[in-house]
């Protein structure tokens, strides 16, 4: 997939609330305009957020890795056990057909 | 039972060699993901990595759906019973898969958007409708419980993944699109513009779908050949 810059004279027409990505005002607090309307409470950091969002927040995407990975393994234990349950079955009743 | 116990459900050979490349792409997708270099951005940080998990399980989720839908499309042409069994396999990992796309969504916005709000939901629209979404097909089984008759529960299971599998792109895709919401592709613009995405990143980006993918297909064929295992001895006492 190649990337075409876009040039200002041939780009789409914003609307007013909109920002271009390359424009020097921009940043990515725009992807937050529906929600600059609201006036966020900015508390003191409690709980987890000192921990989470140290180091660049880099906490965070292990958070989501781990949680998807565990959930991944939490899915292979529970099929290995089925099997297991299975493969015990098939060893009872193979003995009683004996 | 339409198939014996000797005829393949897949190809092993087919299984073994995404086995291995799934392995490989997704172990390549997390250390590219760690210590690749991602655009510095505001709020989001080195939080940004989250792309190449959390957008992937979405589009598991979607190919899930689409399997799902395909497999109950040919059990209410054909009649076999695996036809059933594959369908309802491809959607209960299509909500595993959800359910992980939306925890990992929760927890990233969290501590991104949200910071010092204290917000675990945010009412945004892709999040709202993929949770409607996830009932929907939480909903499907509980269709599947609700009928004894395994034909009959097919069927009628059938019929109602396909109206599942229409939701679909209008609740992930079309609707949020059209709305003001967190998820890059909102208010009009299309999804993963090139704005939307910087191009280093999509080196490891599609590496990562593709992989899930992978990886949703190994999970569902084993399960597929564990049910048809369990299935079999049913209905062969005398094993």
């Amino acid at each position: 997939m190649t990337v075409h810059p876009v040039s200002a004279s041939d780009a789409p027409p914003t609307r007013p609330h909109q920002q271009r990505p390359d424009s020097a005002a921009y940043d990515s607090a725009a992807y937050d305009s529906a929600w600059a309307q609201t006036e966020m409470p900015a508390a003191e950091p409690y709980g987890l957020e000192p921990y989470m969002t140290a180091d660049g927040k880099v906490y965070v995407v292990l958070a989501v890795v781990l949680i998807i990975w565990l959930g991944l393994l939490l899915l292979l234990f529970r099929t290995d056990r089925k099997i297991d349950r299975l493969e015990r079955r098939l060893d009872e009743d193979g003995s009683h057909g004996d | 039972m339409a198939t014996t116990a000797s005829s393949p459900l897949v190809h092993r050979g087919l299984y073994r060699t995404v086995r291995v490349l799934v392995v490989v792409v997704l172990t390549g997708v997390l250390l590219a993901g760690f210590l690749g270099w991602i655009p510095q951005l505001a709020i989001l940080e080195e939080s940004a990595r989250n792309l190449y998990f959390h957008v992937p399980m979405w589009f598991t989720l979607m190919a899930a759906t689409v399997v799902s839908a395909y497999h109950s499309v040919r059990y209410l042409q054909t009649g076999r019973r695996i036809r059933d069994v594959r369908a309802r396999e491809a959607a209960r990992l299509a909500l595993v898969f959800g359910i992980l796309g939306i925890i990992t969504g929760m927890v990233w916005a969290r501590f991104t958007w949200y910071e010092g709000t204290g917000k675990w939901w945010n009412f945004d629209p892709k999040q709202s409708m993929a949770a409607v979404l996830l009932l929907i097909y939480g909903a499907y089984f509980v269709l599947r419980d609700g009928i004894d008759d395994p034909d009959k529960r097919g069927r009628i299971a059938a019929v109602y993944n396909l109206f599942a599998v229409v939701t679909m792109p209008f609740l992930l895709y079309i609707l949020p699109r059209q709305m003001q919401s967190l998820h890059p592709g909102a208010e009009g613009s299309p999804t993963f513009s090139q704005t939307d995405l910087a191009p280093a990143m999509r080196w490891v980006f599609y590496p990562s779908v593709l992989g899930f993918i992978g990886l949703f297909w190994l999970l569902y064929t084993q399960r597929v050949r564990l049910a048809r295992i369990r299935d079999t001895l049913r209905e062969k006492p005398e094993l």
